[in-house]
């Protein structure tokens, strides 16, 4: 070990430099590889996690760097100014090999549709000194007028105002030239040329760097309320990215909640019906229900759906109303619709019927867990008070309690999971595979119950024995995306 | 009104009465006001069509923006077409919105619907009713395209069967328009339109 030889002939003040050489011995590669034929495995989070996606959240400025480098990138091999690039760019989402590809084949034809070039060679230009502008008819000098690539002479005063009146209009990137049936568009150098008022400018380049955006398949704008954040990712599939700044998570794909075990498709067309059919399924999903043995009336308060009635202590399902005894132990089948083999033989009216009755079974379940996921908010406040109190009374620290939380936000997320099945569950088509699902899905939603129950009643509950039921839930989660989620 | 949208008008206005357009007949404008910002167009159906014969006006309003935003135009004459509102006269044309370009002018724009009128395009409606007539039985729309030239443009065909039978719903106390317009609805089927117009 040369290293070490280095390190017992140096001064005892070289400490910051020998811990440098020790990084440059063992780097992270070397160490496991060391290691690596002993117990300790190496984990490829991409592999192991269904959900693990690589992703970066960039400032504007990062954003702009990193298009202007792309933009550089085409207009050095193609010899173009940056602003044809970014046109060349806008209209192909960004492939720089595929532009290249395809000016080196056809250049002309790539201009022209690109709408750089006019598809016909404009006639020569007019010598005369002076030119009746087609838009403002006024008679100007020539050298006031202005032209795109295809020579269609404007008068600067028009070229402003035209420019103005589009990106009043939000229109930026699309502005073309002003003659009749001509699809030329406008380059950001020409737009900027012209526009000299501070606010317009600003305005322009704001609104072209948000099409840039649109336009770039490996990035989003976070969906948060006014935030400025973009997210960048290399892997374009419906995964779960969490803001950096306003910590909203959202499907890169679609930009919608994250929605998994569900495609971005499927979830699009279920909120389009909820939002259709909300009027008849908020009726019937009512916020109180009967006790099923005593009939006393009973509101939900908390997110778990594992009720005991407060007057006769009976132990039932909130879904279902059945005996939760039935729900822990054996199989838990409340998660499942029972779908009637005989309906293709009934009448229309009661297909149809059968028809709302599935949608309604899928809705409240997915409404009911939406709720819980609220009301577990107002628990966790609760737990945070309680806990609060505690260490003021000197019951342990922060530190001790923090499980508890941690507890908490799996649990959240578990259900979270579960909400997005429901979903995926009522576009299945029946088999042995949605029968599969629907098993698992039955799992992962008796131990999220499990959970939530314990941790509602987290002082009383052993923190083992939580920590256990956490491992559990969050288990059954990642077995239902491992087997289920195809993105 | 801003200058330069002024100065236009009284240019294209200048333009059009002069065109050869004019010397045949086809289009028309006429002023509404001094400020140039209201203005009544004219057409005449082009020949070889179900419109051939008949006169119609147009609303044209010029914003403060013209020419860098298109005029908004709609028919005052009431038009069984598929790209054009029955109810309102409102016109569904993509050089009225995003393919509008500042150089173009009133004439261009009447000329346009003009040959609108000759070729409809039944897949970009504005009225979903007289688009499903025009792709499902032409004839009919023929017909009944017909029938509101005569009646509202001044159209040569008399149609005695169509008069027949907004007759009878006349005298059964429905609005001669409302029971024209529920008979071209249901393919002059008498019977139908009654039971919408009653129901």
């Amino acid at each position: 070990m040369e290293n070490a030889i280095n390190l017992s002939s140096q001064a005892p003040e070289s400490d910051m430099e020998c811990s440098d050489n020790d990084n440059d011995c063992f780097d992270d590669d070397d160490y496991y590889n060391i290691v690596d034929d002993s117990e300790i495995e190496q984990i490829d989070p991409s592999k192991t996690d269904p959900e693990n996606f690589k992703y970066d959240c960039l400032g504007e400025e990062q954003v702009e760097r990193l298009l202007n480098e792309t933009v550089e990138c085409l207009s050095y091999n193609l010899k173009i100014t940056p602003s044809l690039a970014k046109v060349l760019l806008l209209s192909h989402q960004w492939r720089v090999n595929k532009i290249i590809e395809k000016f080196r084949k056809d250049a002309s034809e790539l201009l022209i549709s690109s709408r750089i070039k006019p598809p016909v060679t404009p006639p020569s230009l007019s010598l005369s000194r002076y030119i009746t502008c087609p838009v403002c008819v006024v008679v100007q000098p020539a050298e006031k007028f202005f032209s795109l690539s295809c020579s269609h002479m404007f008068c600067k005063d028009c070229w402003v105002t035209h420019f103005e009146v589009q990106i009043n209009q939000g229109i930026s990137t699309a502005i073309s030239c002003m003659a009749r049936d001509c699809v030329v568009l406008a380059p950001e150098d020409f737009v900027l040329k012209h526009l000299s008022r501070p606010s317009m400018r600003e305005k322009y380049q704001q609104f072209t760097f948000q099409d840039y955006v649109k336009s770039h398949p490996e990035l989003r704008f976070c969906p948060g309320p006014n935030c400025p954040i973009v997210v960048h990712s290399t892997e374009i599939r419906a995964k779960r990215a969490t803001c950096s700044n306003c910590k909203t998570a959202f499907c890169f794909q679609c930009g919608m909640d994250y929605h998994a075990p569900t495609e971005c498709s499927i979830i699009k067309k279920w909120l389009t019906k909820c939002a259709d059919d909300s009027e008849t399924a908020n009726y019937i999903s009512a916020h109180t229900k009967d006790c099923p043995k005593c009939h006393i009336c009973i509101e939900k308060n908390g997110g778990c759906n594992h009720m005991q009635c407060y007057n006769c202590k009976h132990d039932f399902c909130w879904m279902c109303l059945g005996d939760w005894k039935s729900h822990g132990s054996e199989y838990y089948e409340c998660s499942r619709y029972r779908e009637n083999p005989n309906i293709a033989h009934e009448s229309a009216h009661t297909q149809a019927r059968e028809a709302l009755k599935k949608y309604l079974h899928y809705y409240e379940r997915w409404e009911n867990h939406s709720k819980s996921l609220k009301l577990e908010e107002q628990t966790l406040e609760k737990l945070r008070a309680r806990i609060n109190q505690k260490v003021m009374a000197g019951v342990g620290t922060w530190i001790d309690w923090q499980y508890l939380f941690t507890a908490a936000s799996l649990l959240a997320k578990c259900r979270y999971t579960l909400q997005y099945t429901y979903p995926y569950a009522y576009y299945m088509d029946v088999g042995p595979r949605k029968e599969l699902f629907e098993y698992q899905q039955a799992q992962l939603e008796a131990e999220i119950e499990n959970l939530s129950w314990k941790i509602e009643r987290a002082e009383t509950t052993d923190r083992g024995d939580l920590e256990n039921q956490m491992d559990i839930a969050e288990k059954r989660r990642t077995t239902l995306l491992k087997d289920f989620l195809d993105v | 009104m801003a200058n330069i949208a002024a100065q236009r008008i009284r240019r294209e206005f200048k333009e059009v009465i002069k065109s050869e357009e004019v010397a045949k007949c086809a289009i028309k404008v006429e002023l509404l006001n001094d400020s140039y910002t209201e203005l009544k167009g004219e057409i005449t159906g082009p020949p070889d069509t179900a419109y051939e014969g008949g006169t119609f006006v147009l609303e044209i309003k010029v914003p403060e923006t013209y020419p860098f935003n298109p005029p908004k135009v709609r028919f005052i004459t009431k038009i069984w077409h598929p790209n054009i509102s029955s109810v309102t006269g409102a016109i569904c044309l993509d050089i009225l919105k995003d393919q509008w370009a500042a150089a173009m002018t009133l004439r261009t724009v009447l000329l346009s619907l003009q040959a609108l009128l000759s070729a409809a395009e039944p897949d970009d409606p504005q009225d979903a009713v007289v688009a499903k007539q025009f792709k499902e039985n032409i004839e009919m729309f023929q017909m009944t395209a017909r029938h509101w030239t005569n009646v509202y443009a001044g159209g040569p065909h008399v149609n005695k069967e169509c008069d027949d039978k907004i007759k009878r719903l006349v005298d059964m106390g429905v609005e001669e328009h409302q029971a024209r317009v529920a008979l071209s609805s249901y393919n002059w089927d008498i019977e139908r339109a009654t039971e919408q117009l009653f129901s």
